[in-house]
């Protein structure tokens, strides 16, 4: 967080409202984006309760386990959710073309890519523990699983491993994306609670933001929007309905069932009005120009796994292989840094950020040298001009650091030279060296006139792809000591543990 | 004087029944070691969610019944058949020699589940066994004494093992699974705390009997579910840290009179007054307002005082509501009012402020910049 957020969050305590933190939302919103609250059982990881799940608001889909602890039931909730994840899926997969011709690999992608949206990060939890214990199991053999359940898995673990890559849009906690647009007056870890948060951005009818934030913290108003009920509800509704459910002769049990699917629906439902809620909220809000960029490289990517899957593909592994976490790590990084620069270029506000922390300036040119011809190294005559900038910003960035420039035209490159500290002010001079044209003079536009306002960030810069050895040819220093090609099989085989 | 500290906690606590420390609340010590009001809370035996209540700030805390039921359905697995399930994993998974297994039920002394009697019993065994008499290697619920602030807490970990390397270790059972050999770090950490607890009372245990620290290793062992099954894993886990800072945090206990001695003559958390009637709730909270609080939003998880605290810190416009994020952003300042004061030019800055105002009123004057330019088309471009 940087001075400008924190203040941001000043200003919403003395306000006692949201205040705007970006230009834009910086995330893709789909059209028919699939909601999932997904509920799951207290003190068993992976167990499964309840889910709501649809991607309109006045058609939404219940589907409970009414006694958690069965395992069989566990699945058939596994099945159910597949069918319309899959149907989800492959309404994404209707179409295909080809892409841009850059680039190897996937040559043509979907043009669709899906976008799950949960209430918070606990809901990308809790499918990641559904995908792992799905993606393994078997169709076949003892404990058999219908088709759908392993590739629901396999689904889930590739949607919740794009969400950890920064700029991704397939998988997303809907508080994480307010967060990212609106600055509220409580700490981080409140804003997690959909509740809480939306308190702060849109509070209901006739509350003020305070009634509105002790209304959303009390689990008898506003249930928690899970994964975990309240313990509360736990003792007192449900863990009596499962009761009755489950001592229900034949002949009660569709009764029971139905008032206990009755209670989990009312659980739910306030969740489920306040993420289409959100929703909305957000479509209000501009997307951010390069979003459309990201979105295509989440559609390579889908296209990628969908491609791999539709091959025969392996589920993915409990653990990396050292080249497959270094590879991992590398893209990670890669994306972070590229997301930031992205938010940077698109947004005043993100830019306003990283300038109050000395990542980045913007300020008048007060001196320039248009004309000036530098011979390289190889004996060219080439366009160098310099400019000087006065900023007010706290500039940290070193000589030589590359730069990008919101406020120039795209192809804009330029390299700082000197910053020198004047009063409460610095100079800061650049030598410009990209997006001049060819010819020896630069094209009119592409050189800050004195007198012009202009933003420099640093570029995060074409990097190549980093080559990692092949997966037998690991350093003896990285190679891990066990074998675990077994690991499969192993994972099938789990004891289905009904015995509790 | 240790007596006149213990009057001062009694007249804290009021009429309310004394709590003793717990595992669980000893653990707790480590999350928030600076607030004075939790220390003397829980040195005072004060029961803070009945306070909370009374103060019309109850927290909705609690364990589901499920969590409840699916942690003693675990335990009780691994352990039976005389700890079957639990030799298998220390054995195979672990790689432990336990050539011999003689397993001690201290649940129960023929009978009697008093805490005194069963703590003298765990206390002959241990001892036995570490001056090598006896064949106990598992000790189910043994119960230890820990004098805390010179009063009594019994502690009962799940089990003890003795004889890995020579050496008592903690057996923590715990019921969150450990999934493809990692666990939420948040819960490990937690679990070690509180054996941390266990260890230092087995150790002042088998100090009086004359037999030194290193009986007790430092490295508990936690049991837990394997993935999403019901079969346990084990897993080593190193806690000398913790047991470093729990030390520490039990010694600060001993010198609560410092503490006590900063508050105003004759403060009471009393509930209710000598006729068992009602304390009226403001006058409650006028008496807790007395108590310095370190709020962190993260009490929120674990004291049951968190709503009080925040309630009070959002009235004093402390930058404590927003949390560490934002205050280590603005060092040196502690109100709202403040820091929106120097970033406005409004309030003059101390010496030590010169700096932290400058930037900003630098970060005042970029999001006013932005407010002037926000909505118009092309404000990007």
């Amino acid at each position: 967080m940087s001075k400008v957020s924190a203040l941001a969050r000043l200003e919403a305590m003395e306000a006692m409202a949201a205040v705007q933190l970006t230009e834009f939302r910086h995330r893709r919103l789909s059209d028919h984006p699939l909601v999932i609250v997904p509920l799951t059982m207290a003190g068993e990881a992976g167990a499964p309760l309840a889910a709501m799940v649809g991607s309109a608001k006045r058609s939404p889909k219940l589907l409970v386990v009414a006694q958690p602890r069965n395992r069989d039931q566990r699945f058939a909730f596994a099945a159910e959710l597949g069918g319309i994840v899959m149907d989800y899926i492959d309404h994404c997969r209707r179409d295909r073309r080809a892409g841009s011709s850059r680039g190897k690999g996937v040559a043509s992608f979907y043009t669709d890519a899906p976008q799950v949206l949960v209430p918070n990060p606990g809901g990308v939890k809790a499918l990641a523990d559904l995908g792992r214990t799905c993606r393994f199991r078997k169709t076949t053999g003892s404990y058999p699983v219908a088709d759908i359940v392993p590739r629901l898995g396999m689904w889930l673990t590739f949607l919740v491993e794009s969400a950890e890559q920064a700029g991704t849009s397939m998988l997303l906690p809907v508080t994480g994306m307010l967060g990212e647009h609106w600055a509220t007056g409580q700490s981080v870890l409140e804003d997690q609670n959909l509740a809480s948060l939306m308190a702060w951005i849109a509070p209901p009818d006739g509350l003020d933001v305070a009634q509105a934030m002790a209304d959303a913290e009390n689990p008898d108003v506003c249930p928690p929007a899970g994964p975990a009920t309240a313990p509360s509800f736990d003792k007192y509704y449900l863990e009596p309905a499962i009761k009755r459910f489950a001592t229900a002769d034949p002949l009660a049990a569709a009764a029971a069932e139905a008032e206990l699917r009755e209670l989990i629906a009312d659980q739910l439902k306030p969740t489920w009005r306040l993420m289409w809620q959100a929703i909305s909220l957000l479509r209000g809000v501009p997307e951010a120009p390069r979003a459309a960029a990201r979105f295509e490289r989440d559609r390579a990517s889908f296209t990628a796994y969908s491609d791999y899957q539709d091959a025969g593909g392996l589920p993915q592994r409990k653990q990396d292989a050292p080249i497959g976490a270094a590879r991992r790590l590398s893209r990670l990084e890669r994306a972070l840094a590229d997301f930031e620069a992205d938010m940077a270029f698109d947004d005043p506000y993100v830019l306003a950020d990283r300038r109050s922390v000395g990542e980045a300036f913007a300020g008048t040119v007060v001196a320039a040298e248009p004309g000036r011809i530098v011979t390289t190294d190889k004996n060219r005559r080439v366009p160098r001009p310099l400019v000087t900038v006065r900023t007010q910003d706290p500039t940290r960035l070193a000589a030589g650091t590359k730069l990008i420039s919101p406020s120039m035209p795209a192809s804009h490159r330029a390299l700082i030279v000197s910053t020198i500290p004047d009063e409460d002010t610095s100079l800061v001079t650049v030598e410009i060296v990209g997006g001049m044209g060819q010819g020896l003079v630069p094209k009119p536009g592409s050189v800050p006139a004195q007198g012009q306002q202009v933003a420099y960030l640093p570029d995060p810069g074409w990097r190549p792809v980093p080559v990692f050895p092949d997966n037998d040819r690991v350093p003896w220093t990285h190679a891990a000591a066990a074998d675990d090609t077994d690991e499969f099989h192993e994972a099938a085989t789990e004891e289905w543990g009904n015995d509790d | 004087m240790k007596a006149a500290v213990d009057a001062r906690l009694d007249v804290l606590r009021g009429s309310a029944l004394r709590l003793t420390y717990s595992a669980r609340s000893l653990a707790a010590l480590e999350n928030n070691p600076r607030c004075t009001l939790r220390a003397v809370l829980d040195a005072s035996g004060s029961n803070k969610t009945d306070i909370a209540k009374h103060a019309g700030y109850e927290l909705p805390f609690g364990q589901s019944p499920f969590a409840i039921a699916r942690g003693n359905s675990f335990e009780a697995m691994v352990k039976a058949n005389g700890c079957a399930e639990l030799l298998r994993v220390l054995r195979e998974i672990l790689q432990l020699s336990l050539p011999e297994v003689g397993y001690q039920d201290l649940n129960d002394v023929g009978g009697d589940g008093r805490s005194e009697i069963r703590h003298a019993r765990t206390r002959q065994l241990l001892v036995r066994a570490a001056r090598g008499l006896g064949d106990g290697t598992l000790f189910d619920h043994p119960m230890l004494l820990l004098r805390v602030g010179g009063h009594a807490a019994f502690l009962e970990p799940d089990l003890v093992a003795f004889r890995v390397g020579d050496r008592f270790h903690v057996v923590e059972i715990k019921s969150f699974p450990i999934i493809d050999g990692r666990a939420d770090p948040a819960q490990v950490r937690a679990a070690t705390t509180q054996a941390c607890a266990y260890i230092i009372a087995l150790r002042a245990m088998l100090a009086e009997a004359g037999i030194g620290p290193e009986a007790v290793s430092e490295t508990i062992v936690l049991v837990a579910p394997r993935d999403f099954t019901n079969r346990p894993a084990a897993a080593f886990v190193d806690a000398r840290k913790q047991v470093a800072t729990l030390t520490r945090q039990l010694a600060r206990i001993e010198r609560i009179g410092d503490l006590l001695d900063l508050l105003p003559d004759g403060l009471t958390f009393a509930i209710a007054d000598e006729a068992g009637l009602p304390r009226p709730a403001g006058e409650l909270v006028e008496a807790l307002d007395q108590v310095p609080a370190t709020y962190r939003p993260d009490c929120l998880n674990h004291c049951e005082m968190a709503f009080y605290c925040r309630a009070r810190a959002r009235d004093g416009g402390s930058l404590d509501v927003l949390g560490p994020v934002v205050r280590e952003q603005l060092g040196g300042i502690d109100t709202v009012t403040m820091a929106l004061g120097l970033a406005r030019g409004k309030l003059r800055p101390n010496d030590e402020q010169v700096e932290i105002a400058a930037s900003l009123r630098h970060a005042a004057r970029l999001r006013a910049e932005l407010r002037s330019t926000a909505g118009t088309p092309g404000a990007a471009a």
